[in-house]
């Protein structure tokens, strides 16, 4: 009976804590629409500022408490508010999600790179762990009371301004109705940052407050992710009550710590279901969750992707395979390696173009249907032992096949949901396959089979090879893994033009519509989420392949996020998108991180700067996402537009292709190394679309009455020039006319 | 025989009552006015019909069977198709891929087999759209934008159609033309439902006329018999005169 | 004449490239009702929402009381006095009808008077106080609307389509109120696609067309012209 009440005290003070975590989150997308992802990561950022305070500058643990709950919390809420989330009214569930995705990412960079995370730090209770008091043969600590409390009194406070006070009132108003708000004479911003201050805040207590109760060490992953699990609850109150929120909490709180109490403790199972009981719950809540009804398109979005035909993607797929071949010959041996993860990972990236960026569907967790095929090609396609092991061409077509079916079956029970709740189960699934099967390394028996899903907590991954194609090289790898991308790519925008592409776009538009001309939705979300997760598969193996050796680490949620993300920042609609996404996601970030380690440690002076530069590239990338808001659409759609504009300046194009040539000669005979090559590949690529536009502009103003000339300007002899030219050939002027309109 | 038919449909939105046990037919080629104040309930009632909404109680029939269960698309399979009062475009799709799409449906659930592009060009012709066929929807004004969802609903050869204020938003002409085109629907078989503010439109246009006022049906009839009612004049046209 | 008190010249508007208000010239003076008639369509509510600065004017000058306000932020307008009614229901449905007085008080006013005035004209929203403005009928949320032109006492009133939804007897009701306020010295402005039942109190009338300004006139030359011009005989 004691060890029952014991267990049942934890509970509910782990409850206490997640109630509180979750009534900010209700909070801020109750009064922005905002699904914050980034809770967890601004409760984690808190609370390592709450560890600097007192354990670094030793200040006392009130005024560390009043410095991060009164001030840092609310100034981090506000300023989120202010710099970013205000932009994202009128933007699509899917650009909400990135942003607030980017921030988490952006914030766990960014406190990796202040706190360096090999070292330990730790939070100790209040009161010490030693202050407590023994209430009918239950011990409580004094930290686990002050938990209980602060829950109660927060819950009794959010009851109180939502009812009993005008801030709280016109904080409701501004969901209903922001511009009646306005008409009322409230700034419905001024209600938003409110609630986005007091959403932090609570944050922040709760990871201050949950660090000691769940073992006292801190890391910024998992402190992000242990918040996180109080989205839970969240859903209890499907996002809106907040009683109902309260009541969830406590119920996750209480059936985890039984889990971890009376199952058998024996292996690694018990721990790691208390570890990922709240993405089960998650799960669950969602899927029970009374539907939505189906509704027509709230927001006119403002992302626009251009479809390309089947025949220019085919085309541009050749000067993918070219441009890659070529690039390949300038690469070192390792180089090549690094390029060909990259490109596993834009195929994985495709995976995220047909669903997110086609149907308008979100997966948080892509890599993890890329484990499932991983898994299952470790399994079921190695031959050979050692050196000589292969994959074989059945295993990863299995691999495939079993993702998408694993995908299906998670998708199904979410597909009724709205787009942020099948996102939310992907997440769910993505944590609950890193905590549960991808640290699975227990041996099993099976109708007779033994087997162990991770021995040793890793997989090694050999090279595939096909008939006479070895992958063991790594330029055959490479072009292999480029080829695939190229024909999945051509496949894709097949797809996207056939009647089923149509479909995918009409119902991405407008749901109801498209149910009503017959279409099942449920059937078509299943279908597209099975051909996604069957890519996301396929790139899984050869990811895990070209990793060689792979581990729960390679595919975590975070860098599920981070992938998903940096795809958006692309272009999620192009497959260029995905390739360059897939491309910074895979090599790029790491690359460029690791070469800033290289200088930091061959300029020992400099160390710290190039450190900083390095680490600065992690949090850019992150903030980059954070501008998705104001350009949905990626920035290949910008250089795509700008590409389009310079057909009229075919100079500018020729002069651009020659310099990439020249270029490229001089990486090949070694005069200049391939960085340089890269970096000044890539400003001719960046440079040209705005060399062009002043072409045209020139091009434009030379259109001006000729007889204007040289009044405002100096008259030169160049001037005159052009003046006998104009006059004595009309036919340029109207040809140049003519030019602008196609 | 009437090929729709509803019997007792209730709506209840929380505590409140959309709808109030309505019952109302329609017949093939005929055009029917569903009329009413706005927030009478006529949305309500062609979700319903469309079971985009389910009722509190009551049933609606296609040809004598029962389909109160269905889901949208498989009424949508049955023959019943619809345009919406807040446009639902397509709105990354050219005009004639809106139209398009209704047929790729068709096709991917087996129904039927066709030319599609034979088809497209032939509703697009039917309804006035070829002009502005390859434009990007978004582009496209709402009163033009409302037959294109007009043309999407016959692309999918539907028995009933169900239009939720086709006219707002066109202008006096273009709504001329509809009046035509929606007569020449009718006359090939067509069983037509209009909800609509523009009364002599819908008095000029319909054989028979329900009329909604705080979700219950106070009168039906044709548009003399609706014109002369007294608790039409009194409930929706007020103490002023029927236009 | 006295000088407006609202005033548009050459007003021009439009969503992205789409140009809705081609130059509109309206004028409101103190104490008296304009009615703004029109069919749907026709740009009499972006004409509302700019006027209540929900809405950029992309070229004219909109004056009030003699000082020009383009620009000017909805919570602004609200606060100098010009009290806007949308289109659709002015209520926040998930708040009870006390808190929608509530949050109407965001001018300056205080609910305790807020709420003796809007009971006091409307007694069944005092029965209702704690229920949700999403569970009352289109009639009494409508007088929830209204009530905050009672309790706020604004220089001007700006009312949008009053009779959307709303069974004639309860539209004349409205309208009788809004008379009452029009007695008191307030200054109204209505938008409204059924012209009969506005016409009857107004104390002039200007008809929209197409984004401009068709005619303006006193409520009976205005009527004579309306059965040519939208009512289509």
């Amino acid at each position: 009976m004691t060890t029952f009440l014991t267990y049942t005290v934890l509970g509910l003070v782990l409850g206490a804590v997640y109630s509180i975590a979750a009534s900010g989150l209700v909070l801020t997308y109750n009064t922005s629409g905002i699904f914050n992802f980034a809770h967890g990561a601004q409760a984690m950022f808190g609370t390592f500022l709450y560890w600097h305070f007192t354990q670094v500058w030793n200040w006392p643990t009130w005024l560390g408490l009043i410095a991060v709950i009164g001030v840092a919390g609310p100034v981090m809420g506000a300023a989120l508010h202010a710099l970013i989330m205000k932009g994202l009214r009128g933007t699509a569930d899917v650009t909400k999600i990135i942003v607030t995705v980017a921030v988490l990412l952006g914030t766990v960079y960014l406190a990796q790179w202040i706190w360096n995370p090999d070292e330990a730090r730790t939070i100790d209770m209040f009161f010490g762990a030693g202050a407590k008091v023994t209430l009918a043969g239950v011990t409580v600590r004094y930290h686990e009371i002050v938990c209980l409390v602060a829950a109660v009194a927060i819950a009794a406070l959010l009851r109180v301004l939502f009812t009993r006070s005008r801030a709280g009132v016109v904080m409701r108003g501004s969901v209903d109705d922001p511009d009646l708000l306005r008409l009322n004479g409230h700034d419905p911003e001024r209600a938003a940052m409110l609630s986005w201050a007091l959403g932090s805040t609570l944050a922040v207590l709760a990871g201050v407050l949950v660090v000691p109760i769940s073992g006292g060490a801190m890391d910024a992953n998992m402190l992000t992710l242990l918040v996180i699990d109080a989205f839970a609850a969240a859903m209890f109150g499907r996002l809106r009550s907040l009683p109902r929120t309260f009541a969830g909490a406590m119920v996750l709180g209480l059936t985890v710590t039984y889990v971890l109490a009376y199952l058998p403790s024996a292996g690694t199972f018990t721990g790691n279901l208390r570890v990922s009981l709240p993405m089960i719950i998650l799960f669950v809540v969602l899927v029970v969750l009374p539907q939505d009804r189906l509704r027509g398109a709230a927001v006119r979005t403002r992302e626009r992707y251009r479809v390309p035909s089947v025949r220019s993607a085919a085309v541009w797929g050749a000067v993918l395979i070219a441009v890659v071949y070529l690039y390949s010959l300038l690469l070192p041996d390792a180089g090549v390696t690094a390029f060909a993860l990259g490109m596993t990972f834009a195929i994985v990236a495709l995976s995220l173009t047909v669903l997110t960026g086609y149907a308008g569907e979100l997966n948080l967790a892509p890599l993890s249907f890329g484990a499932i095929g991983t898994i299952v090609a470790f399994h079921f396609g190695v031959t050979g032992e050692g050196l000589a092991a292969r994959l074989n061409v059945q295993g990863v077509l299995l691999g495939v096949l079993v993702a998408a079916v694993v995908g299906g079956l998670v998708a199904l029970p979410a597909l009724r949901l709205r787009g942020l709740y099948l996102a939310l189960a992907t997440m769910a699934f993505g944590v609950f396959l890193s905590n549960m099967v991808l640290r699975d390394t227990t041996e099993h028996e099976w109708f007779g089979q033994r087997f162990t899903i991770f021995p040793d907590g890793s997989l090694v991954i050999p090279p595939l090879k096909a008939g006479p194609l070895d992958l063991r090289d790594g330029t055959a790898f490479l072009m292999t893994a480029t080829v695939l991308f190229a024909l999945l790519g051509i496949g894709l925008a097949a797809l996207r033009n056939s009647g089923y592409g149509r479909r995918l776009a009409a119902m991405k538009d407008s749901p109801a519509a498209t149910a009503m001309l017959g279409q099942s939705l449920v059937r078509l979300k299943l279908s597209v989420f099975m051909i996604s997760a069957g890519i996301a598969g396929l790139g899984g193996v050869l990811m895990s392949s070209a990793h060689g050796t792979v581990s729960q680490e390679t595919f975590t949620i975070t860098g599920s996020l981070a992938l998903l993300m940096l795809v958006v920042v692309a272009g999620i609609g192009y497959i260029s998108g995905a390739l360059f996404g897939g491309l910074i996601a895979g090599v790029g970030s790491a690359v460029l991180v690791s070469t800033f380690n290289d200088l930091a440690l061959e300029h020992e002076s400099m160390s710290s700067l190039y450190t900083a530069v390095g680490q600065l590239v992690l949090v850019g990338t992150a903030l980059v996402g954070m501008g998705v808001g104001r350009n949905p659409s990626g920035f290949v759609h910008d250089v795509a537009e700008a590409y389009r504009s310079l057909r009229a300046a075919k100079p500018v194009l020729y002069g651009g292709g020659a310099a990439g040539a020249v270029l490229y000669v001089l990486a090949l005979t070694d005069v200049i190394g391939t960085w340089t090559f890269a970096i000044a590949a890539l400003c001719v690529l960046m440079l040209l679309p705005v060399i062009g536009k002043s072409v045209l502009e020139e091009k434009g103003r030379r259109e001006t009455p000729l007889e204007l000339l040289g009044i405002d300007e100096p008259y030169t002899d160049e001037l005159r020039a052009r003046l006998d030219r104009e006059l004595g050939l009309p036919a340029t002027v109207r040809k140049g006319g003519a030019g602008v309109p196609a | 025989m009437s090929l729709l038919e509803t019997r007792g449909i209730t709506v209840r939105f929380g505590g409140n009552t959309a709808v109030d046990d309505v019952s109302l037919t329609m017949a093939e080629g005929e055009i029917t006015g569903l009329i009413g104040p706005n927030g009478a309930g006529k949305t309500t009632m062609f979700n319903t019909v469309t079971g985009l909404q389910r009722p509190a109680s009551g049933r609606v029939l296609l040809d004598g069977t029962d389909i109160t269960s269905l889901s949208p698309a498989k009424r949508a399979r049955r023959g019943m198709a619809r345009t919406f009062q807040r446009l639902e475009l397509f709105l990354s799709l050219s005009v004639r891929d809106n139209v398009r799409v209704a047929g790729d449906v068709l096709r991917a659930t087996a129904r039927k087999r066709f030319d599609l592009d034979e088809e497209t060009d032939r509703i697009l012709e039917r309804t006035g759209l070829t002009d502005i066929a390859g434009r990007d929807v978004s582009d496209v004004p709402i009163g033009r934008a409302r037959v294109v969802e007009v043309a999407r609903a016959l692309m999918t050869s539907p028995r009933v159609l169900l239009l939720d204020e086709p006219a707002s938003g066109q202008t006096e002409q273009e709504t001329e033309r509809f009046a035509e085109m929606l007569k020449g629907l009718a006359g090939d078989g067509l069983a037509i439902c209009l909800v609509e503010h523009d009364l002599p439109l819908v008095m000029g246009l319909c054989s028979r006329i329900h009329v909604l006022d705080y979700g219950s049906l106070i009168a039906s009839g044709t548009p003399q018999e609706i014109q002369e009612s007294p608790e039409v004049i009194a409930a929706y046209i007020g103490t002023e005169e029927a236009t | 004449m006295t000088e407006p008190l609202l005033e548009l010249s050459g007003v021009k508007a439009g969503y992205g490239a789409i140009e809705v208000l081609h130059g509109v010239d309206l004028a409101l003076r103190p104490g008296t009702l304009l009615a703004l008639l029109g069919p749907n369509g026709g740009g009499k509510s972006t004409a509302m929402r700019v006027i209540a600065g929900l809405h950029p004017a992309t070229g004219g000058e909109v004056r009030y009381a003699g000082r020009t306000v383009n620009g000017i932020s909805a919570q602004d307008a609200a606060r100098l006095g010009i009290c806007s009614i949308p289109e659709g229901r002015g209520v926040f449905p998930n708040l009870t009808v006390r808190e929608n007085l509530w949050a109407a008080t965001g001018t300056g006013a205080r609910l305790k008077d807020m709420e003796e005035k809007a009971y006091g004209r409307f007694p069944i929203l005092g029965k209702r106080r704690d229920q949700l403005a999403g569970s009352l009928s289109g009639g009494e949320q409508q007088m929830l609307a209204l009530s905050r032109a009672l309790g706020t006492d604004p220089a001007v009133l700006l009312l949008d389509e009053l009779s959307m939804g709303l069974a004639p007897k309860i539209v004349s009701e409205m309208y009788e109120t809004v008379a009452e306020l029009v007695a008191g010295g307030l200054s109204v402005l209505v938008a409204e696609q059924f012209a009969r039942a506005v016409l009857p109190i107004a104390d002039s009338a200007a008809l929209m067309l197409h984004g401009r300004i068709a005619a303006t006139g006193t409520p009976d030359e205005i009527e004579d012209r309306l059965a040519g011009d939208y009512l289509g005989g």
